[in-house]
């Protein structure tokens, strides 16, 4: 393309920036540029400085945190220091992660007034401007609603309408798909595309779960673990040509990468690296004696299947706040050794369902076994040694002041002795590797430390039930790794796993068996290859179908279509 | 319709009276206020006798409460007059009866003032009036606006961390040293997360070009006209209305003084 003969709408020459001047900095010496109606897609592992760089690049760092920078950043051919406060961020605008904390006013219509207004919008221009974005987003519908009653897809779109009230040259998004249920999470990406055509912004997309993104991304800029820049390039050179950098960084590699780097055995053609599923299939098709159809990676393991007993038993239970009733009728077993999903959309229950089943709540009706015993027989102390929860953000559940009482604190209220709790506590810290970390404050771990910890603080005993709350959320592809093995580990020990996740592909990986629930009732629950057969089921939940199945589904079409393409042909041949 | 007057006046015509009101002693005069409170509560709202009084009725329990402490225990500009009944070794005179009567209806007054003005006034509408009408500066309205919807998430975090820290195995606390040792548990993460999000919520205000500025275009013109000037005179007038009343028929007693 010819954008590259112009002018750079950004370059960074030598770009460094540390919240502390005393430590090591946090971005190292980075340059890059990016073009008018560039797309780029930025990576890295977690903690690795992505956001800061973002927020740098529309001027609010090293302002907002009193940190320091080196080198420049120039904008249009001005430097970034020359601006105004507020004007650069009339040409950057920024869609953050967190839907919950974005927003400064109470109704949508009122949110978006508050942009125009800072950018200093005539009264009489608002309404109509305000009534465009909405449309455009697909919310005209929600206008006068209160924001904090959104869903989470619909909350980040009116980020992004606030944002692109502006009309910015520059839309940074930091992954703000990852809250989100995963038909949300697809919608929203189909927006943004739809946008990027209409109105002509640069795109620079930080992001964890990279295939919905690819077939519009035009270079990738990969980040490595210490603030410097590892790669950038074509998205199909980067990912074809540089897996064992990207994968030592433990950075996520799109699945699609994946799947023909696996069948070749990493040597791909040149002429033919696909990057969209759309590519892919027939990039199959034609490849047909390397694989096909894909099948899992890791089989969900079912050693227990002679031995397994129901450790836990739900029945027709309720449950309502005041006079909102969240669950109804709810009925779930566990069996030992089990590996049991529940997935849904945003809002849909699934935490509270958690919640009873850990007996944190209490429900309206119903009766709950653990152990063939009685929720309600069970003293608190020893329910909790039989039956563990890893709490969505880790930090809830610290307790104390280092990593190393934060393990034995449970130890401790069993009154185990001294040595024995040293001896356990200096294992589970090499388990999770840890041991580094000893005495260091828990808080000040980095997020997937603080995960580790929060796992191993459950596991003084080996736990009959352990129940998690989105256990793979927010961490890279390292660390979902590391942690699905420690689950795994477990599971083969008889330990019954359920945990509440929004990641479809790791369901199809890792479980045996599904619950979906919708409107407060469990509208599924069996086998996961069973729901993929269920496309209404899928729909209504918000949910959407694994990889692997979506593309051994458009595989099926093709060859369906082949089929009747060459029907017709041979008709017309008769003909 | 009350909701459609200027907040910042609005908060006007309930204060003042509110304060004068404070200086009558006699039962009468804030009697006749407290009756044109809430026929204006309900004349002009919406506001559903139910709910009004629903919130109404603790204050109800309070004034009471109020109105016999000052009977049994009269400051000495009250102790005088005839004793009405004697309780153990309390005396309430008539002057105290009629003391602690006006205190009670007082005070009744305050919270029907307080309430006409909660009930019938939107939260943001009052801050974006407090900046267009007082000057009080964007960064303080709007930071305010956003701590406003923090409340709920606060609240439930709170409830999240209880539960985690009872899956860990810790129980209720017992004894002064050990409330002090949760209280620093639970404050921990609670802070670290509220300035987590204030954090973010104030860099996601600033991307969207907001500078704290003064000059800024308002969506919501928040203005005063005929009307509002109206509903503040009407509130004042009422109040020397109401004090006239009770001066014509022997009542007023402004700050312990007859007239």
């Amino acid at each position: 393309m010819s954008i590259k003969h112009h002018r750079p709408l950004l370059s960074v020459e030598n770009f460094s920036f540390g919240y502390d001047p005393d430590k090591e900095p946090l971005l190292k010496d980075l340059t890059l540029t990016i073009h008018q109606q560039e797309t780029i897609l930025f990576i890295g592992p977690s903690g690795s400085g992505k956001s800061s760089f973002s927020l740098c690049l529309n001027g609010l760092y090293p302002e907002a945190v009193e940190g320091w920078t080196k080198g420049e950043m120039i904008y249009n051919g001005r430097s970034l220091s020359h601006f105004e406060k507020g004007e650069i961020n009339k040409e950057i605008g920024v869609v953050f992660q967190d839907p919950e904390s974005q927003f400064c006013m109470v109704t949508v219509e009122n949110e978006l007034a508050f942009t125009l207004e800072n950018i200093k919008t005539p009264r009489e221009e608002m309404a109509e401007k305000i009534d465009a974005i909405l449309s455009a987003v697909g919310l005209a519908e929600e206008k006068h609603r209160p924001i904090h009653e959104l869903s989470g897809g619909n909350k980040q779109k009116v980020a992004l309408a606030s944002v692109l009230l502006l009309n910015p040259k520059l839309l940074i998004l930091d992954e703000p798909t990852a809250n989100l249920d995963p038909a949300s999470r697809f919608e929203f990406i189909q927006l943004i595309h739809s946008l990027k055509q209409e109105r002509d912004f640069a795109l620079f997309i930080i992001e964890h779960q990279l295939d919905d993104w690819l077939p519009m991304v035009d270079r990738v800029i990969a980040m490595n673990r210490h603030g410097n820049i590892l790669l950038e390039g074509k998205p199909e050179d980067v990912f074809y040509n540089q897996v064992e950098k990207l994968k030592k960084e433990g950075i996520h590699l799109p699945r699609i990468v994946e799947t023909v780097l696996e069948a070749h055995e990493g040597k791909v053609l040149e002429t033919n690296r696909p990057l969209s599923e759309g590519d892919l299939v027939p990039w199959i098709n034609s490849n047909d004696h390397l694989m096909n159809p894909i099948t899992r990676e890791i089989q969900a393991c079912d050693l227990w299947a002679n031995e397994k007993s129901e450790v836990l038993s739900i029945k027709n239970v309720s449950f309502s706040r005041g006079k909102k009733s969240i669950l109804k009728e709810m009925n779930l077993s566990l069996y030992s050794g089990e590996l049991v999903a529940i997935v849904g959309r945003n809002g849909a229950g699934k935490s509270t369902l958690l919640q009873l089943i850990s007996g944190i709540l209490s429900p309206k009706t119903g009766s709950r076994l653990l152990l063939n015993k009685k929720y309600e027989a069970w003293s608190e102390h020893d329910m909790r040694k039989v039956m563990g929860y890893v709490f969505q953000n880790p930090e809830h559940q610290f307790i104390t002041d280092t990593v190393y009482d934060e393990i034995a604190f449970g130890m401790k209220l069993n009154g185990v002795s001294q040595d024995k709790i040293k001896q356990n506590v200096n294992q589970l810290l090499e388990r999770f590797h840890l041991t580094s970390h000893k005495w260091s404050n828990p808080f000040a771990l980095s997020g997937g430390q603080k995960r580790r910890l929060s796992v191993a603080t459950m596991l003084e005993d080996t736990p009959s039930v352990l129940l998690f709350d989105e256990p793979t959320f927010g961490q890279d592809a390292q660390t979902t790794k590391e942690l699905m093995q420690m689950i795994q580990t477990l599971q083969r020990q008889g330990t019954a796993i359920v945990f509440v996740t929004h990641d479809m592909d790791l369901v199809d990986t890792y479980c045996e068996k599904v619950y979906v629930v919708n409107g407060g009732e469990v509208s599924f629950n069996g086998k996961p290859d069973e729901l993929w057969q269920k496309p209404e089921i899928l729909h209504e939940a918000k949910l959407r179908l694994p990889f692997r199945v979506r593309i051994n589904q458009l595989l099926e079409n093709l060859h369906q279509n082949k089929k009747k393409q060459g029907v017709v042909r041979a008709h017309a041949n008769i003909h | 319709m009350l909701t459609s007057i200027n907040p910042t006046m609005k908060a006007f015509a309930v204060l003042i009276p509110a304060l004068l009101l404070a200086f009558t002693f006699d039962p009468l005069t804030p009697f006749i206020y407290l009756v044109f409170t809430v026929a204006v509560t309900f004349f002009f709202s919406k506001v559903a006798f139910k709910r009004w009084i629903l919130i109404f009725s603790p204050f109800l329990l309070l004034a009471v409460s109020f109105a016999w402490m000052t009977m049994l225990h009269p400051s000495d500009a009250f102790s005088g007059g005839d004793v009405l009944i004697s309780v153990w070794s309390f005396q309430v005179t008539t002057e105290s009866f009629w003391g602690g009567i006006s205190l009670g209806l007082r005070s009744l007054s305050f919270a029907a003032l307080s309430l006409l003005f909660i009930l019938t006034t939107d939260s943001t509408k009052f801050m974006l009036s407090l900046m267009q009408q007082c000057k009080l500066p964007p960064k303080l309205t709007f930071g305010i606006l956003a701590g406003y919807r923090f409340l709920p998430t606060f609240r439930y975090e709170l409830q999240v961390l209880r539960q985690a820290h009872r899956i860990r195995g810790v129980g209720r606390a017992k004894g002064v040293k050990e409330r002090l040792h949760q209280f620093r548990r639970y404050a921990i993460p609670l802070l670290a997360n509220a300035i987590r999000k204030a954090e973010r919520v104030a860099l996601a205000m600033e991307s969207k070009g907001f500078t704290g500025e003064t000059d800024r275009t308002h969506y919501h013109e928040m203005t005063i006209d005929k009307r509002d000037w109206i509903f503040v005179s009407v509130f004042f007038v009422m109040f020397f209305v109401s004090v006239f009343l009770s001066y014509q028929l022997g009542f007023l007693n402004i700050f312990g003084k007859d007239f």
